[in-house]
């Protein structure tokens, strides 16, 4: 049964099945609509932050109250789509609202960008060493989203970044989740009818790489940066088309690990409490997500180890509010790598079966292969300090558990390429405002302009 | 070897028969094999036992009762990299174990230096280990034995130009590949050499024996790369290593040339990829040489991938024009399979009796019969059960996708189902274009390096 996918443009829901890929179909797309002509500023580059924080404010509300039924409607659908379950998709959406608050709004703007004045006008730089003065202003972008699709969460922080900026934005939706964007800017057109934000933003689908699309949108005359994340094939692709004038910020794909000292074995107590943590860092977006842990190096004699395995795939299986309990089964070229080391005591054990609760493989060194689908890979370390040589440029966030190692630890692994240093258990908990993947997101959207004195 | 399984496989000899057998005369038979089979490999490879257990399986009594037994390609290389990075070659025994019939535990592994010389040393207690060097910098290594080989050999002799010639041992053979190696094209290579080649009159692009550590050493890179431990220097070398070898490999390729363009007067047999071909066509050209010089009876395998290869679009066309009216059979098979299945006159592919398809659904869980598609023409994934191995499970799903006419008779006229010459691969799974955040190391790995 093919499933209707909308678009939104500048604020209008624009349905239609005229273009089917299988699954789903969608209205057909007019490029013309998709752009914002350059001769003329963006609907909001001039419209106050503190207005746009109300509309944010207010769009939360609404998406949490859902009165519409616009989220109910996304829900629907995209169980339909989405590889993740319906339980974990409906507690996202339960929790897209709160993305939207004041306070974080604030803490981000004043955080990444210095205060609100940059953004809605210009900064005085009374002292430069020339003696100059200078005026620089945080200009609204022109932006391409190509956002991931493995969390709803990623559309809304895209929405919120976007408003906050004040540019205008064009949202391609990921296969994985057609709805989630929609649906936020259905919602926002029902919270601020044509306001001036509501008609910077647009949604639409098109098959990732498509060079019709692509080939015609990714200019300098029509955008400034393309926002990817994520996804290799989505980066290497936009390399065609970066260059002088069109930029490209990347939330680049990443791996998270876990290290656990041998504080975890103080009482079986504490032991129990290190797995739970352990698999809630593991299950995150049932283990589709860059924070998910997929590695852990723990401290502790064998035995020790394989006790922790045992404890970690019963908490595997365990419903969360990012997780469900019983995930996809695994695919069969994980189940043929695993097959692999099960016939390889003692240097490999495994726990746990193929049907998605969970499974831990314990190795003397990381698994080559990629653990996915609520698969964990548990080697044991002699000391954490050895661990550090196993993160690498790939590596996103490292749990550590207890969090009072993290500071012996943290420098180390900053030097192998390492980005998120955080309390095992904690890996989940994004604080927008401070930096994302290396960098500070809302300074790399705008365009940074002077008025040079 | 059991009785049905011994009937299906003596039946290749006369390959005019075996290629023409009605499936309502076949498949009980073949479903008797895979019944017998089943019983004998369960008590010998634990994988087997295990997958048979998972699945409930006690008995075949069905084709689909097969199908959750059959193993993916990737089976054959789960064993860790760092046993080989480390040289942990009894560990590296135990894992073929998990994967064979007979016991390979026993092979003395002391003082092995590298990949080969461990794969050396199984040929030499009898485990006639294939490795492919894959593109992915991890080979598999795919147990037989020497009977198995023996077989093997049987069937390419009867199987291999099947309708058109038949293998005779009077012919020159070029083969531009290396002949030695423990690699199926390899033996592919060796079989022709000996079925259609006249003794002593074989000629190889290489007769350096092909080296399996190589491969490794480009795994062991590229795993320095990710760790984050390579130098430049390094990968310079590697890179330029790349580049040396492509320049030796188009001299020895032009010596090549010239020994088959002085013999085109005479039957021969010549087997290469595309691309060589158009450099034969080049060399050709150079000495004023025309199209559709070849004596008549000279057989020419054209093949392989031309994925990452400039070659003009009419390539297949050139080559065609190229050798003119020349016998041009042509086989579908892979390193899994042992009865490569040839293609008739009619462009279809033919199975051997000892031969079990599987056409499976997209997600090659559900066997398609002749009802899921129309007039009996089914498109799926192809997976089988070579009933000829014994020293493997043959029961394998592949990534290619395929087109099966089950209807009683082929165009040509001759009983069974057949392939259409249109087999192209399934996408990865993950399909469309999903987008998440998670990746891996791999993404951040380029260059040679990468592939």
């Amino acid at each position: 049964m093919t499933v209707p996918v909308c678009h939104v443009v500048k604020g209008r829901t624009i349905t239609g099945a005229d273009l089917d890929y299988g699954r789903f179909a969608t209205p057909a797309l007019n490029l013309d609509e998709l752009v914002w002509p350059r001769r003329e500023p963006g609907p909001a580059f001039d419209t106050p932050l503190a207005e746009i924080m109300d509309v944010l404010v207010a769009l939360g509300e609404r998406l949490t109250r859902d009165p519409d039924g616009l989220l109910a409607e996304a829900l629907e659908r995209g169980s339909r789509t989405s590889p993740l379950p319906r339980d974990v998709l409906e507690r996202s959406f339960a929790g897209l609202g709160r993305l939207f608050d004041r306070r974080s709004m604030a803490f981000q703007v004043r955080e990444e960008l210095g205060g609100a004045d940059v953004l809605d006008g210009w900064r005085e730089v009374d002292d430069a060493p020339s003696g100059r003065r200078h005026r620089i202003r945080a200009f609204p972008p022109r932006l391409i989203h190509v956002i991931a699709g493995n969390a709803p969460g990623v559309a809304g922080m895209s929405v919120m970044r976007g408003a906050l900026t004040k540019g205008v934005h064009l949202l391609k939706l990921p296969s994985n989740d057609l709805f989630s964007a929609t649906a936020i800017l259905r919602t926002l057109t029902a919270v601020a009818p044509d306001h001036p934000v509501t008609r910077s933003f647009s949604a639409a689908y098109w098959r990732g790489g498509d060079v019709k699309v692509e080939g015609v949108l990714f200019r300098p005359q029509f955008f400034d940066k393309l926002v990817a994340w994520g996804g290799e094939s989505t980066i290497r692709s936009a390399k065609e088309y970066i260059g002088p004038g069109f930029e490209l910020v990347a939330f680049d794909p990443k791996t998270s690990i876990s290290m656990i000292g041998r504080e975890a074995f103080a009482s079986e107590a504490t032991l129990a409490d290190v797995a739970e943590r352990a698999a809630t860092d593991a299950t995150i977006m049932n283990q589709q997500a860059c924070a998910s842990s997929r590695v852990q190096f723990v401290e502790g004699t064998l035995e020790q180890v394989d006790r922790y395995c045992a404890l970690l795939q019963k908490r595997l299986g365990v419903e969360r509010a990012t997780t469900s309990a019983i995930g996809n089964p695994l695919p069969s070229h994980l189940r043929d790598e695993i097959d692999g080391l099960r016939d390889m005591q003692p240097h490999y054990r495994v726990w746990g079966g193929y049907e998605g609760k969970g499974l831990v493989i314990r190795s003397e060194e990381p698994v080559e292969f990629h653990p996915d689908g609520r698969v964990v890979n548990v080697v044991p370390v002699e000391s954490l300090a050895s661990a550090v040589s196993h993160a690498n440029v790939a590596t996103q966030t490292v749990g550590v558990y207890p969090s009072s190692r993290k500071a012996q630890l943290r420098d180390g692994l900053a030097a192998a390429g390492v980005q998120r240093v955080v309390e095992l258990g904690g890996a989940v908990a994004f604080e927008a405002g401070i930096s994302h993947d290396g960098f500070y997101p809302l300074q790399r959207f705008v365009r940074w302009v002077n008025d040079e004195g | 070897m059991t009785p049905t399984r011994h009937q299906l496989l003596e039946m290749i000899p006369d390959p005019d028969l075996a290629f023409d057998q009605p499936a309502s005369d076949i498949e009980p038979l073949q479903l008797r094999a895979a019944q017998e089979l089943f019983e004998t490999r369960r008590a010998q490879i634990p994988l087997v036992a295990r997958r048979a257990e998972e699945a409930g399986i006690t008995r075949i009594d069905k084709l689909q009762d097969i199908v959750p037994l059959l193993f993916a390609h990737t089976v054959y290389k789960s064993y860790p990299p760092s046993f080989v990075e480390k040289g942990q070659w009894g560990r590296m025994l135990q894992w073929l174990q998990t994967l064979s019939v007979a016991d390979v535990r026993g092979v003395n592994v002391d003082g092995v230096k590298d990949v080969d010389d461990w794969i050396g040393r199984l040929w030499e207690a009898g485990h006639l280990v294939l490795a492919t060097s894959g593109s992915s910098g991890k080979c598999s290594f795919l147990n037989h034995t020497r009977a198995d080989s023996e077989m093997k050999k049987r069937h390419f002799r009867h199987a291999v130009g099947w309708p058109f010639v038949k293998s005779n041992a009077d012919r020159t053979v070029f083969w531009l590949g290396p002949i030695h190696g423990p690699n199926s094209a390899c033996e592919a290579a060796r079989f022709n050499a000996e079925n259609f080649g006249r003794p002593g009159h074989t000629y190889a692009l290489s007769d350096e024996p092909l080296r399996i550590a190589e491969v490794s050493r480009m795994a062991a890179l590229r795993k320095k790369m990710a760790d984050g431990s390579a130098t430049p220097a390094e990968i310079e070398g590697l890179e330029q290593q790349g580049a040396r070898k492509a320049v030796e490999g188009r001299d020895a390729m032009l010596k090549l040339a010239d020994a088959i363009l002085d013999q085109r007067k005479e039957p021969m047999m010549v087997a290469g990829m595309w691309a060589q071909y158009m450099m034969l066509i080049a060399r050709a050209r150079e000495r004023g040489i025309g199209d559709g010089e070849f004596h008549p009876d000279t057989v020419v395998n054209a093949g392989g991938g031309v994925k990452g290869i400039a070659l003009p679009p009419d390539y297949k066309e050139q080559v065609d024009r190229f050798f003119g009216k020349v016998v041009r059979p042509a086989a579908y098979g892979m390193t899994e399979l042992a009865q490569v299945m040839p293609r008739c006159e009619a462009g279809r592919y033919h199975r051997a009796p000892g031969l079990i398809w599987l056409i499976l659904d997209r997600d090659g869980e559900r066997l398609l019969t002749a009802a899921d598609g129309e007039d009996g023409v089914v498109e799926g994934r192809f997976g089988f059960l070579d009933l000829l191995y014994e020293g493997r499970w043959g029961g394998l799903i592949t990534g290619d996708k395929v087109t099966v006419d089950f209807k009683p008779r082929c165009p040509c006229g001759r009983h069974g189902p057949t392939l259409f010459d249109t087999i192209t691969r399934f996408a990865q799974v993950g399909e469309d274009d999903h987008i998440g955040c998670a990746g891996t190391v791999d993404s951040y790995i380029r260059g040679a390096i990468a592939a």
